[in-house]
């Protein structure tokens, strides 16, 4: 029962006015950079760290939290809307959802995207009460070794969100670990495929790449179908979904936020493994997989738990021990020690008001995001009848402002034009760009740690089959690779993989 | 006529200097007009991290202009400021940690940048309390352990360290080759991560700065010993570097840079904001936290130190035969 004393406390500390307001901020700043393409809750984080100094740490560490979970539930609403993902973790959400607004259903997509985030949201938080100090272990358990298996099995996963072929599913999810690679290796800091351009050294950044393949291209795509237009301004009597989506999304929500819960919890690419292996396995389930790509609400509801409740789980490390497993979560940690805190193993027991205040404020906030986030749905779909000739040229408009103002550097908006075009071009040969973007984000990880695993056992590439967490996803990623190869399965991999060819 | 144009050109002419160097004039006085970025050449949430967060917050104030952290970690902390030497203009708004590394990886290896010419220093700010830490849970007890092990078992001993060529690698190396035995590297990106290797004891030791101290102070990770001069005042009981036989001492001191060509007027005012903030109390207290005193040089003397610090390591790396070939 010390838990419920614990969390009556919490709520005492998170319910005064002012950390009240501090939390309103906060899920507000969060859902307005969330929405913003290019604008990430990093930047917006890292400009509004000095002005939490002012207050007390509660206020200033529960402010931070709030522009945090609040872009998560705002990241989806330009995936659905205008197919452009606000960051690497809505990608997935960007294929089912932006069909479903085409189809004139993009209020039920954010309705159960923002309900799929309160559930997942909210779960997480019980989960972090619950058994944050026992979970802590899975964060250490991973070392080189496990997430080289893990990227492994994430890059064969990503293949299976495509309802084209494999083998081009296989090919962008390559040259996606290839375009990962240009810049100054990690290990080494010797320069690769920079072709002596000092523009490449830093590699390519994923914002103008994200913009170029999804925004750009889309753009580009339907000013060639302009005329079909019709059709998303043809229904939009439906804001909220209705008893069917209900009913069709609650097992991709409960599945989804266990899912980002537990892969949350690892330092690295959690929330981005979490989302799409997410729809991987909602479609692997589903009875009907050859509605995902048009439009299926499982596609968006499983997904947007997932990375929601990848933003609780990821808490868990930093509170239990000090390592912040992202650097959203880093920049929490510069303001706890900012405010002269240091979060690790003695945090819970040493300051137990900040931290079951700030689990309060999160409770608190979910809430709030869900009454700011529902009557705006009506807003952002009225977005949608604009007429196409005014509202191509505002979404171009915006990617070239969002990239910009990302790096503040203009090679990264001829990088987005160049995706554009090169994205345009995909999309007319049946190439999709999701497995290319995913492939990108996991690549430089998965090279890193395959590195840093053979230092480890000194050059024994038996190291990935000793290891039993490591064995288990290699398996896992053999499984699903040979799968479609066996007669047997072959006629489910057919279903899943809607080949427009097959 | 001719001389009338002549007249034109003339004064045309010097209206464009005069013009030019008002310009320059007023982007000297105006800086700073917006937000500086400041990049850390480690992962968010490390011990250099949170202190420049802290000294950057601090300097902000007196420049008037938000300071934004960008984290760009790898290379052991010197993918940063090669990427910033190669890309960022002289104009006072993209500045960078400087840490030892940039120094001593040319001396090892083929790199992109040049630390005589690459940089225009600007003011040298703190140095690392560095420590040995294995889990709680190892066998080893005491250094002492670690060598007897190493000994039997030439090469498997494994420790991570925030990147090759760091302090804490070459100070490995040093050490390894005074015992008598040979350790194994394994290179990370920064302190969040080692902790996490060395607290999944997917490597045996950790060799990082003062990241560790929430974690050896929860009994979580052992203190094998710590490379200042003296013993910390945290930890009484934990021995120096010479206590146990190697006389050295390793605080791989660091300061902030911009890419080359900078104007000294925008220099200055870098400068003073950020003498400012290493004086203020509550930089120095989180500094303190993890073990750091403030260790001021102006531009000058910052200049006169990298030019001495680049010569001694020069002859650790020779000794160590890790220099480039």
């Amino acid at each position: 029962m010390d838990t419920l004393a614990n969390v009556a406390h919490g709520f005492g500390v998170a319910l005064t006015g002012i950390n009240l307001l501090y939390c309103f901020i906060g899920v507000f700043i969060g859902t307005l950079v969330g929405v913003l393409p290019g604008i990430g809750p990093i930047s917006a984080m890292s400009l509004l760290l000095p002005v939490t100094l002012s207050g007390t740490p509660e206020s200033g560490i529960i402010m931070m939290a709030g522009i945090y979970y609040g872009s998560m539930y705002g990241g989806s609403t330009t995936s659905i809307l205008v197919n452009i993902p606000g960051e690497a973790a809505s990608v997935v959400t960007c294929i089912d959802g932006h069909q479903m607004a085409k189809q004139g259903r993009a209020g039920p997509a954010l309705g159960i995207s923002a309900f799929g985030s309160f559930i997942a949201g909210t779960f997480a938080l019980v989960a972090l009460m619950l058994v944050a100090p026992r979970l802590a272990g899975i964060a250490i358990a991973f070392g080189p070794a496990e997430y080289f298996s893990l990227m492994v099995l994430g890059l064969v996963v990503l293949t299976f969100l495509t309802q084209g072929s494999m083998p081009k599913a296989l090919l962008m999810a390559c040259i996606g670990v290839v375009l990962g690679l240009i810049g100054l290796d990690s290990i080494t800091a010797q320069p690769r495929l920079t072709f002596g351009r000092m523009e490449l050294i830093d590699g390519i950044g994923l914002v103008p790449v994200v913009m170029g393949l999804f925004g750009v291209a889309e753009v580009l795509l339907n000013t060639e179908q302009a005329i079909k237009r019709d059709i998303i301004n043809a229904k939009i009597t439906q804001l909220l979904p209705n008893k069917a989506d209900w009913q069709a999304s609650a097992g991709p929500v409960a599945r989804g936020t266990l899912l980002g819960f537990l892969l949350g919890i690892l330092p690295g690419g959690g929330a981005v493994v979490a989302s799409f292996a997410s729809y991987a396995l909602e479609k692997r389930l589903s009875k009907t997989p050859e509605r995902f790509g048009h439009g299926a609400i499982e596609g968006v509801a499983g997904p947007e738990s997932a990375n929601n409740a990848a933003a609780g789980g990821a808490f868990i490390p930093l509170m239990t021990l000090g390592i912040p497993p992202n650097v959203v979560m880093a920049l929490l940690l510069g303001a706890f020690v900012i405010h002269g805190l240091q979060p690790g193993p003695l945090l819970i027991a040493q300051n137990p008001g900040l931290f079951w205040g700030i689990v309060a404020s999160m409770y608190i906030g979910n809430v709030m995001l869900l009454i700011l986030n529902l009557p705006m749905i009506g807003m952002w779909v009225q977005l949608l009848k604009l007429p196409y000739s005014i509202l191509f040229p505002l979404i171009i408009l915006f990617t070239i402002l969002g990239v910009y103002c990302s790096s503040n550097n203009v090679f990264d908006v001829y990088v987005m034009i160049a995706f554009g075009i090169i994205g345009y071009f995909m999309r007319k040969l049946g190439y999709e760009p999701a497995p290319l973007v995913l492939a990108f984000v996991l690549g430089p990880m998965l090279e890193n740690n395959l590195r840093k695993s053979l230092i480890l056992s000194q050059g024994d590439l038996w190291t990935f089959v000793q290891r039993p967490i490591s064995a288990a996803c290699l398996a896992l990623a053999l499984v699903l690779l040979i799968a479609p190869l066996l007669p047997t399965l072959r006629k489910k991999r057919e279903l899943v993989a809607l080949d427009e060819g097959a | 006529m001719s001389r009338y144009r002549l007249k034109t050109i003339a004064s045309a002419a010097i209206y464009a200097v005069v013009a030019a160097l008002l310009a320059t004039a007023a982007g000297a006085q105006d800086y700073p007009s917006k937000p500086i970025t400041l990049i850390v050449p480690w992962p968010a949430g490390g011990s250099t991290d949170i202190s420049m967060r802290a000294i950057a917050d601090s300097a902000s104030k007196v420049l008037g202009q938000p300071i934004v952290i960008d984290n760009k970690a790898g290379g052991g902390g010197t993918v940063g400021p090669a990427t910033m030497a190669a890309a960022a203009k002289p104009d006072g708004y993209t500045i960078a940690q400087l840490p030892i590394t940039v120094f001593r990886l040319p001396l090892m290896q083929e790199v992109s940048w040049d630390p005589a010419k690459d940089f225009t220093y600007i003011i040298h700010l703190t140095g690392y309390t560095f420590g040995v830490t294995t889990s709680a849970e190892s066998q080893f007890k005491s250094w002492k352990d670690v060598v007897e092990f190493a000994k039997a078992n030439p090469g498997k001993v494994t420790y991570a360290t925030p990147g090759t060529g760091t302090s804490l690698h070459i100070g490995m190396e040093q050490i390894a080759a005074m015992s008598g035995i040979k350790l194994t590297q394994v290179p990370f990106k920064g302190g969040a991560e080692t902790n996490a290797a060395v607290l999944g004891q997917h490597t045996m030791l950790q060799a990082d700065s003062t990241g560790w101290r929430p974690l050896v102070d929860a009994g979580k990770l052992r203190l094998l010993m710590v490379w200042t001069g003296a013993r910390s005042p945290n930890y009484p009981d934990v021995p120096t570097l010479k206590e146990l036989g190697y006389p050295m001492v390793y605080d791989s001191p660091f300061g902030i840079a911009g890419p080359k060509g900078m104007d000294p007027k925008i220099v200055a005012k870098l400068h003073d904001a950020f003498k400012k903030a290493v004086e203020d109390p509550a930089v120095i207290a989180t500094l303190a936290k993890y073990d750091m005193v403030p260790n001021y040089k102006n531009t000058e003397d910052y200049k006169k130190f990298v030019v001495e610090v680049t010569e001694s390591e020069r002859k650790i790396i020779d000794t160590l035969g890790l220099a480039k070939k």
